[in-house]
């Protein structure tokens, strides 16, 4: 792998007047690898993405770099971007009911993305995503072409979105919440489906959820948003194992599984107190703070993040795991 | 005795199929019946016809005047409807009629609904500077009374069909536009249009492909209503004797004729009242049985 990153993030700061949603965010994803950014509601992911994509609505404006193939999307125009979105950068969209539209064949949108970034023929495009379409494993790839999103279910809408931004073998998919909208049962489909699609591709992946158990089956390396920043960021395996920052540590908490609720019986499940703090009165320095078993007069500051195998922005983050701990 | 047969049986079968309300019931609720639909389309579809059959017969000249059988009365033979004043088939004068207000009033809807497509769309779409320009320019525009601006048209460049179908589209257009405009904001925030920007569409890709067939139901209805409403304007403007005159025909105008003779031969003033009602009433119930039929948002809301 080369080292230069698909994409790399600088002090990225996504605002609309003097609401700041995201503050200053770094990422970089290198070719194949399996990046996962979670947070909650409100953290800035989904900004993230859309800043990244530059897609966001009209009245956000963005700060920072966001360099890819050494070239800073927020600087070209809308032509030379629109030229490498959906080709070498694709997207796949939360909610598969919205993102496509109810008026055309799913087959005529796909064939549409296929010839607009390729020289393909219209024969060559349908072959193409009749093949993408035998990939996702959609019944009877033939008539799926030549049906309308509503008769669709929407696991299949999801995978035809899949197979979209697939088309093109971009070096680069985020996927936002891919799962989110779907049955449980589904998700898992679709995930190894999307999981198989990137194989395949060799792409990278930047994947954003709010479900910890996706990012550790997904992803190899994960950032942790909280407040418009990461706080939090490292392999899969140390932030999951062993938590630095008391947020992701609350956040793992808070995950139910089958041995907190057999276990314990009518025990409650952990949960982080407060709500996230709404954009109008964030708490300068950690916005954490005011959540925070831990927080002192020191987290006034924001902190940085800091560490070696995984990184932490806190001031009293846990303990790193010792040495011996780690394979 | 074979057809009394034939009627019980009837009868049985439908006693039979009776008593099931949660067959009639689920029926109601799939099949969407709209009775409001089926009558407004049965009668707009009769409108155009007898509009369409004007074109090709009447029953007389509407403007052939015969002193000698004026004011013949409702089935006189000859004259279904009978004569005005100046003995002229009252019959075929509404048979045109019907026509007049087809060009006139689906005419202006259909240029309203056109222009104000095109600003709606462009407002929509545009930066935030344009979206004001073009939405304050209809609202300065929604501002002039429509029969007024039509007065000054027909004081200064003269009545007659043009001038109406100019001056009721100047008085649709922003209507359009706000239609038009609103429900395409609310396709342009869907993802399937972030999508498209995705895949490096323009915005006229976007606009034409994504938003356009997507508001169509909205246009549709838009169009119905406002068919409707010409009508009525364009009857309103004739009557005041600044929109259709001879030997063009409408039923405003024919309102206006028919003023003079009240009292001697009041059932006159009835007959183009009547078609002016069964016009605009069709017109109406196909607009808003069109709107629960194709708006997604009414269907959602409903069930």
């Amino acid at each position: 792998m080369t080292d230069q990153p698909v994409l790399d993030v600088r002090g990225l700061v996504v605002r609309r007047d003097d609401l700041v949603a995201v503050r200053g965010v770094d990422i970089q994803v290198r070719a194949g690898q399996r990046v996962g950014l979670v947070g909650e509601s409100g953290a800035g992911k989904s900004l993230t993405a859309l800043a990244v994509m530059g897609l966001l609505q009209l009245g956000w404006t963005t700060e920072g770099q966001v360099l890819h193939d050494g070239v800073d999307l927020t600087r070209i125009s809308d032509r030379a971007f629109s030229s490498r979105r959906g080709r070498t950068l694709s997207m796949i969209f939360q909610d598969p009911l919205s993102a496509l539209n109810p008026t055309q064949r799913v087959g005529a949108q796909i064939t549409g993305v296929v010839r607009r970034h390729t020289e393909a023929s219209r024969d060559d495009a349908r072959a193409q995503a009749l093949e993408l379409f035998t990939q996702m494993h959609l019944p009877r790839p033939e008539q799926m072409l030549r049906a309308y999103p509503h008769e669709l279910s929407g696991g299949q809408r999801q995978r035809v979105m899949i197979a979209m931004a697939m088309a093109c073998y971009p070096q680069l998919i985020i996927a936002d919440e891919p799962t989110t909208a779907l049955d449980v049962t589904v998700q898992k489909q679709v995930l190894r489906l999307l999981d198989a699609a990137v194989q395949d591709r060799g792409s990278a992946l930047l994947l954003i959820t709010h479900d910890l158990s996706v990012i550790a089956a997904m992803c190899d390396h994960v950032l942790v948003m909280y407040g418009g920043r990461v706080v939090e960021e490292g392999p899969v395996r140390e932030v999951l194992r062993s938590p630095r920052h008391p947020y992701t540590k609350g956040l793992l908490e808070s995950q139910p599984t089958l041995d907190n609720i057999e276990l314990e019986g009518t025990a409650r499940l952990p949960s982080i107190r407060g709500n996230v703090p709404s954009l109008h009165d964030m708490p300068t320095g950690c916005a954490f703070r005011t959540r925070c078993d831990r927080a002192t007069a020191q987290c006034e500051v924001v902190p940085v993040l800091e560490g070696d195998a995984s990184r932490a922005a806190c001031w009293h983050p846990e303990p790193a795991l010792s040495q011996a701990g780690r394979s | 005795m074979s057809t009394a047969a034939d009627g019980m049986i009837t009868a049985g079968e439908l006693a039979g199929r009776g008593p099931d309300p949660a067959g009639a019931r689920r029926g109601r609720r799939r099949g969407q019946v709209n009775t409001g639909l089926v009558v407004g389309l049965v009668m707009t579809v009769t409108f155009l016809a007898i509009a369409a059959l004007s074109l090709v017969w009447t029953p007389a000249d509407p403007n052939a005047v015969a002193p000698a059988d004026r004011l013949l009365p409702f089935g006189s033979p000859g004259h279904l409807i009978g004569t005005d004043a100046l003995g002229r088939d009252i019959a075929s004068a509404l048979m045109i009629g019907a026509r007049t207000s087809i060009v006139v009033a689906a005419g202006a809807a259909l240029l309203g609904l056109v222009l104000g497509t095109v600003a709606g769309l462009t407002a929509a779409s545009a930066r935030p500077f344009v979206d004001e320009t073009v939405m304050r320019g209809a609202d300065i525009l929604l501002s002039i009374p429509g029969v007024v601006f039509a007065l000054v048209l027909a004081a200064t460049v003269g009545a007659g069909v043009g001038s109406t179908v100019f001056a009721l589209s100047v008085f649709f257009t922003p209507s359009f536009t706000r239609v038009v405009r609103a429900a395409a904001l609310r396709v342009l925030g869907e993802d399937y249009v972030a999508a498209a920007q995705l895949y490096g569409r323009n915005r006229l890709f976007i606009l034409a492909r994504h938003v356009l067939p997507n508001i169509f139901s909205v246009l549709i209805v838009q169009f119905t209503l406002y068919f409707a409403v010409g009508i009525l304007t364009e009857a309103g403007l004739s009557y005041l004797g600044v929109g259709v005159n001879r030997p063009d025909i409408s039923w405003g105008m024919l309102l206006k004729e028919a003023q003079e003779t009240v009292g001697v031969a009041s059932p006159l003033a009835i007959w183009p009242g009547l078609a002016i009602v069964f016009a605009v009433l069709g017109l109406n119930l196909l607009g808003d049985g069109l709107r629960d039929v194709l708006d997604p948002r009414l269907r959602k809301r409903a069930s």
